[in-house]
């Protein structure tokens, strides 16, 4: 597919760091507005360019007032951010309260700083795609660097990290156990860890949890392997922000001295973003027309009542669309 | 004679009067029964749990006589425009029968910003008084002698200071002032005085140096911490006033007492702000578990042996959220209830929301009205010839006990976070959040009537008057401002500013070194912003302006 | 409605004014007809909410106001929308809107007057008229 003129203008406006122009289209993104796609191929291959930087953490843990931090830190060394930062929405309605960037209102005016904030809106599968797509965005308006913040650890939080070159997880101490800090999954994406809230009772305890945890999982035999740093932060007062920048800037650093080990990680981010698409293609194809329609409605009758299983059923919608 | 009218057309036109029960629970939401007696009260032990008034635990009362040998302050609030303004109100007040005065400042004093603010400005002197020098409260209190007459202010940030700075330049003697203004941080910061504004952690120990300072200082100003009233009006039930305002107590208190102040020295100079809400019984009952929960407090956890610091002293204004903008006539009826429930309920000052409240800031006739609401009260209705009259009532003891009881749930939990730690992290706040979430769904189902609003609506009805005043004082207000700057000794300014920083820098009481500066004409925007900067925030909240002198030296 | 679709509507405040229980109960509220909503909170510039409405692009800006100087912050604020050339977005306001200032606000380009007694249901008619798309509760999870 080629793109239009029309694509190739918007495409050039993003390119020039268009607020307006990035912002319209990354709710057309959100939107599901297939009509978009030629200017996000443009995006893509022009792209690659910017760092991508991952914070999630539990509900409470202080991430937004982090990022905000993190955001300061950068601007006085004079770089640019984008932030992407991400709310769950309400399973029943769709709808969501977008508030992290009520705690980053300093940066409100700063043109040097670009905030967006999105939420799932209880599309099935759709957030990762919408945030893959929406980083290609922010990665080609020409930013230093990308923040992208999520609430939590679920699947959606660990796909979306996927597009993240360095991913820092938050924990506050204390949160029940030092068990929890070491859940399956956040210890495999995790480049640096933060537990921040420092001078809360049990921080320095959830510290060595981490540290023990990670260090159990680490193979000092590898040459690609990146130690995971664990870091007390107390976002409050900044205290412990500076020592995390330096962290991400040192893994930073290993990544671009470990050419394989980067190349690793953009593969399996590559594998994500395309079983994303594939899937949500297939979906749309096999099941978008169908959801309205009478011969659908009338299988899922059939399925209820028992005269048809499950697989069959599913068949017939596979064969039937070849 | 009949009417030409059919008896249908009639029944179409006739409203549906007939009163229905519409909700059994309490307006905050505890579910009572259709009638009470003394099974409900098997634990109840008079001694232990009631006391005659003036008795421990005060639940039925601070003192014996109640008001027989004290009667209440009859507070009115005052305060609008230029300081000229609020000089003009207040010698009407005092004129029409008034004990007491309460000035309320305008926003931009309250968060402490001067009035030539340039994204701001149009909020000066709007919702109450701008106040923001020393020299404008010398306008404001013209011929009133702080150490004879006692001014309550409505305030937070910035007053005490400013008024002990005056008291200085007057060269009278700061341990016979008297008056009182509200300390609590915390309860701004909840209150939607954002983090920006008033950050948890300086806003507490900014309460805690005030109270040290004034106790040290100026004994018989009254500090009005918790400030309740308005942490119930952000939304909180009953129970919730009492919960978090005592939590913010027993901090307070705890901090003073690791400062070498203990309670029985703080705790008398203390009063609790608290409102009056709608629900008659409800809130006689939480002034009354209020009283017993802040008594066994100080006596079973501070080791309180002065009963001065165990009869706590309320400060009432009746609630102004509760008070509606259509029809608001209606709102002598609703003040007038709240402020008799203030009055069984023992309160020792009351100010009665003007039935106004919704619409303006409090016009002449409105503040007339409130003041003659408490006059009938006192002189018709016999409010207050005896002490805790429904004491002994099944139903309010009953109450009383269920309040006390979800207050010092809640208190555990908030206890167990960590106050200024709950109040950080937003656990208080979304409290408060989800109580007013739960409320408004109710009204919008209609499972909470409030009339006018979402039943019995009036049928079209002319705007209310509001208030309006002269805003040629308030030009030339800003005007004086602008040259006092121009004029002062900028020297000697520089010099207690720079002194301020490095104080405030080394986190030590800074209210001395704030008094200092206010003294050589700094304006409170100037003053609080160099604390500000000092604990590392930017000068300006809204980080518009700079600090005019620069990089203070160390 | 496609899935996807929702409506962003900016919620702050402007000023010194701190009675922000309104728009916070408001948000909650919108969030359950399934408004996505920016809750920009209190003491924004006017300026600040202009650049959070672009990068955020929204559909609808709320504001909240309990203090009487109402009509000169709206004002500014639709100005500075009219100079970044977003003063396409409606504008809605809540609170303490005296029904004797509603004509001025209208005229000056506010879109919705939301005073004491709006319930949730005049504002979410409102934002659907305003933006031509429809709420429903519930989603189907199909592309």
């Amino acid at each position: 597919m080629t793109a239009s003129a029309d694509a190739l203008d918007v495409a050039a406006a993003v390119r020039r760091g268009d607020v307006r122009a990035s912002a319209r289209l990354i709710s057309r993104i959100e939107a599901g507005d297939e009509s978009i796609v030629p200017v996000l191929q443009s995006l893509y291959l022009a792209g690659g360019n910017t760092p991508v930087i991952g914070i999630t953490g539990p509900p409470g843990a202080g991430k937004s007032t982090l990022v905000d931090q993190l955001v300061s830190r950068y601007r006085a060394k004079s770089l640019t951010v984008a932030v992407l930062a991400i709310d769950p929405a309400s399973p029943f309605s769709g709808g969501a309260i977008l508030g992290d960037r009520v705690r980053m209102v300093r940066h409100n005016t700063d043109s040097g700083v670009f905030i967006r904030s999105m939420s799932s809106r209880g599309v099935l599968g759709g957030l990762a795609r919408a945030a893959g797509d929406a980083l290609i965005v922010l990665g080609a308006m020409g930013k230093d660097l990308i923040l992208v913040e999520t609430v939590g650890v679920g699947q959606n939080e660990i796909d979306i990290m996927r597009h993240a070159g360095s991913v820092v997880i938050l924990q506050t101490p204390g949160t029940g156990d030092a068990v929890q800090a070491v859940k399956a999954g956040i210890l495999e994406i995790g480049d640096v860890f933060v537990v921040n809230k420092s001078d809360t009772p049990g921080a320095d305890r959830t510290v060595a949890a981490l540290r023990e945890a990670i260090e159990f999982r680490y193979d000092p035999h590898d040459a690609n392997a990146w130690l995971p740093s664990v870091l007390k932060t107390q976002a409050t007062d900044a205290s412990g922000v500076e020592e995390l920048v330096q962290t991400i800037e040192r893994h930073a650093a290993h990544l671009a001295s470990h050419p394989q080990a980067q190349r690793q990680r953009l593969l399996a981010q590559a594998r994500v973003r395309i079983t994303e698409l594939v899937s949500e293609g297939l979906r749309r194809r096999y099941l978008g027309s169908h959801a309205m329609n009478a011969p659908f409605a009338a299988l899922l009758d059939d399925l209820v009542d028992r005269r048809t299983d499950p697989y069959a059923a599913a068949g017939r919608l596979l064969g039937a669309v070849g | 004679m009949t009417d030409s009218r059919s008896a249908a057309d009639i029944k179409a036109h006739l409203e549906d009067v007939s009163v229905k029960l519409s909700r059994t629970a309490t307006w905050s939401g505890i579910e009572t029964q259709a009638s009470y007696g003394p099974n409900d009260l098997p634990d109840h032990d008079y001694a232990r749990d009631s006391g005659d008034p003036g008795e421990y635990p005060y639940t039925r009362g601070a003192y014996p006589q109640m008001y027989r040998s004290r009667m209440w302050t009859l507070r009115n609030i005052v305060g609008y425009g230029a300081p000229a303004d609020t000089r003009e109100a207040i010698a009407g007040a005092l004129k029409m029968g008034t004990a007491g005065i309460n000035v309320v400042l305008d926003t931009l004093s309250q968060e402490a910003i001067d009035p030539d603010h340039p994204a701001l400005s149009a909020d000066a002197g709007q919702e109450g008084c701008s106040l923001p020098t020393v020299r404008d409260l010398e306008v404001l209190l013209e011929g009133i002698d702080v150490t004879q007459t006692d001014v309550a202010w409505h305030s937070t940030m910035m007053v005490y200071p400013l008024v002990v700075a005056m008291v200085r330049k007057q060269g009278k003697d700061l341990s016979k002032l008297q008056g009182s203004h509200m300390p609590d941080h915390l309860q701004l910061r909840l209150g939607g005085w954002s983090e920006a504004i008033v950050p948890a952690e300086l806003g507490h120990r900014t309460t805690v140096d005030c109270i040290e300072y004034s106790v040290k200082h100026s004994p018989r100003w009254a500090l009005g911490c918790p400030q309740a009233y308005d942490l119930r009006e952000r939304g909180l039930p009953a129970s919730g006033e009492i919960a978090v305002g005592m939590a913010i107590a027993k901090q307070t208190l705890r901090d003073l007492a690791a400062r070498g102040l203990g309670v029985d020295r703080v705790a008398p100079s203390m009063a609790w702000v608290s409102g009056s809400d709608i629900d008659f019984f409800e809130e006689i009952a939480k002034f009354r578990a209020l009283r017993r929960v802040w008594a066994r407090t100080m006596r079973e956890q501070f080791g309180s042996q002065d009963a001065r610091a165990q009869r706590l002293r309320i400060a009432c204004h009746t609630s102004g959220r509760s008070l509606v903008y259509p029809q608001p006539l209606n709102n002598l009826s609703r003040a007038a209830v709240q402020t008799l429930a203030a009055l069984l309920g023992g309160v020792q000052s009351l100010e009665t929301c003007t039935y106004d409240e919704p619409i303006c800031i409090p016009t002449e006739e409105a503040r007339e009205l409130a003041t003659r609401t408490q006059q009938i009260l006192a002189h018709e209705v016999g409010a207050a010839r005896t002490a805790d009259p429904l004491g002994g009532s099944y139903y309010i003891e009953a109450l009383t006990h269920r309040v006390e009881a979800d207050a010092l749930e809640l208190l555990g939990k908030i206890e167990a976070i960590g106050l200024v730690k709950a109040v950080e992290e937003g656990t208080v706040e979304a409290i408060m959040d989800d109580y007013n979430y739960k409320i408004q769904g109710e009204l919008d189902r209609q499972e909470r009537i409030l009339v006018g609003v979402n039943k019995f609506q009036p049928k079209a009805e002319t705007p209310p008057k509001r208030f309006r005043f002269n805003q040629a004082h308030m030009e030339s207000h800003l005007q004086r401002f602008k040259e006092l700057k121009g004029s002062r000794d900028d020297v000697v300014l520089r010099e207690k500013i720079d002194a301020l920083y490095r104080v405030a820098h080394r986190r030590e009481n800074a209210h001395a070194a704030m008094i200092d500066a206010l003294l050589a004409d700094g304006s409170i925007g100037e003053v609080w912003g160099t604390v500000r900067l000092a604990t590392g925030l930017p000068y300006d909240p809204f980080r518009v302006l700079e600090s005019p002198f620069g990089t203070p030296r160390l | 409605m496609s899935a996807g679709v929702t409506i962003r509507c900016l919620l702050g405040m402007l000023g010194t004014d701190v009675h922000s229980k309104g728009i916070r109960t408001l948000a909650q509220l919108l969030r359950d007809r399934g408004v996505e909503v920016i809750y920009l909170g209190e003491h924004n510039t006017a300026d600040g909410m202009v650049s959070a409405l672009i990068a955020e692009d929204a559909d609808v800006i709320g504001l909240s106001f309990s203090t009487s100087t109402y009509v000169h912050y709206t004002r500014d604020l639709i100005e500075r929308m009219k100079a970044a050339g977003v003063d396409d977005v409606p504008v809605m306001l809540g609170g303490l809107i005296h029904r004797e200032d509603e004509a001025e606000l209208r005229s000056i380009g506010v879109k919705g007057i939301f005073g004491p007694g709006s319930t949730t249901e005049q504002i979410v008619r409102f934002l659907e008229e305003v933006t031509g798309k429809r709420l429903s509760a519930g989603r189907d999870g199909f592309g």
